[in-house]
């Protein structure tokens, strides 16, 4: 028999991880003064959105989408339409991912740095 | 100092805000939540009838949103030639910005790795084969198993870069230059297309695979349209992100580079 704290997190923990996850991120994106953290910390945003999302399609008792001789049972595998979503979202992630760190090659190149820091002062100094 | 702190009351106000009000959203694992009871329900008791294919996600993916994953697809290619265009202006070197030559002075010679050694060389050609061979078998597997053309096609540019980083020297497995790939990754959208356009040709819907021009029953014919897209996007994929690869590192100035 499981006690109110232990159901409580069986029922909504995850939301609390992922939501901690995201509030990382964002944090990140706040505080890192390194562009290239600022763009590692949009990807950690993008895995929070996509555990989340995850995490809704999630059925007790249930197994993964593929399906099983004489289990016609809609209620035995757990939601594909989720999983269908975010596969798409990791690799348009991934796509982003590649244009950031293109963009972030040539600020590299003009600036020589990719510390804000160094950047402003440079241009300051142009 | 200052920007960490508004950091940190932006993500507790954000926090107490979103912690206070989890109420509306449903139980984990509850089989009568708002997302299991419209559309899913539908594709799991009928995806078998509409779309003869056992995994439900492929099912989902290929033929019941498939225009949704095509324009996926071209978001992809066009992340890749993205990359190239702003990676491609040819500048002069000169112009761009120069590490001074005295940081590295004293320094080792960069570039040659102190640990030299033939088994990492070995080991990456055995490596990339199985990565490969893994990654064909969750392409021809995805429609019956778990697997699929999104992942296959992240499996065969991870062989590529693999071989590429790990033993530049060595030939890979398979070479792409950068024209090429970019090429590659519009021919894997266009394959997509084609078999969508092949249907309407037959007096069909776009992307309606039993339309398909084979004479085969119409389960293989649906069979014949998922391989087809899974094989457009596997090719997709590896080369965008081969192009969005070599784009950088044919650009980029490492600090111990000396040209």
């Amino acid at each position: 028999m499981m006690t109110g704290i232990e159901q409580f997190l069986a029922d909504k923990g995850i939301y609390y991880l992922t939501f901690l996850l995201l509030s990382f991120g964002v944090y990140g994106i706040i505080a890192c003064k390194n562009y290239m953290k600022k763009l590692i910390c949009m990807n950690i945003m993008q895995v929070a959105a996509i555990v989340f999302f995850l995490s809704l399609g999630q059925k007790k008792g249930a197994t993964i989408p593929v399906l099983i001789e004489g289990l016609t049972n809609a209620d035995s595998y757990i939601n594909p339409l989720t999983h269908a979503l975010m596969l798409t979202a990791i690799v348009v992630s991934l796509g982003t991912t590649g244009v950031g760190l293109a963009l972030l090659t040539r600020i590299r190149e003009k600036f020589g740095s990719v510390e804000e820091d160094d950047i402003i002062r440079r241009q300051n100094k142009l | 100092m200052m920007r960490k702190v508004i950091g940190i009351i932006v993500i507790i106000v954000g926090l107490g805000y979103v912690f206070m009000s989890f109420d509306f959203l449903p139980v984990i694992g509850d089989s009568t939540a708002p997302a299991h009871t419209h559309v899913s329900d539908y594709y799991i008791e009928n995806a078998l009838r509409d779309t003869h294919s056992p995994n439900l996600v492929t099912a989902v993916l290929a033929d019941y949103r498939g225009f949704d994953t095509l324009l996926e697809t071209t978001v992809m290619f066009s992340a890749g030639v993205c990359a190239v265009m702003i990676l491609g202006s040819k500048s002069h070197i000169r112009n761009r910005f120069l590490v001074p030559k005295k940081i590295l002075k004293g320094k080792p010679e960069p570039g040659v790795s102190a640990y030299k050694t033939v088994n990492k060389d070995v080991m990456v050609t055995l490596i990339a084969i199985m990565i490969l061979l893994y990654a064909i078998y969750v392409l021809l597997h995805g429609e019956v198993g778990p697997g699929g053309g999104f992942q296959a096609g992240a499996l065969m540019a991870l062989s590529y870069i693999v071989s590429m980083m790990i033993a530049p020297d060595t030939r890979p497995l398979f070479s792409l230059s950068k024209a090429n790939a970019a090429a590659l990754a519009g021919i894997g959208v266009f394959i997509y297309a084609f078999t969508g356009l092949l249907t309407v040709f037959n007096g069909g819907m776009f992307l309606e695979y039993g339309r398909l021009p084979f004479p085969v029953s119409n389960e293989y014919l649906h069979t014949i349209g998922i391989m087809l897209i899974e094989v457009g996007v596997t090719i997709g994929v590896m080369a965008t992100i081969i192009t969005i690869l070599k784009a950088i590192i044919e650009r980029v100035r490492f600090d111990d580079d000396r040209d």
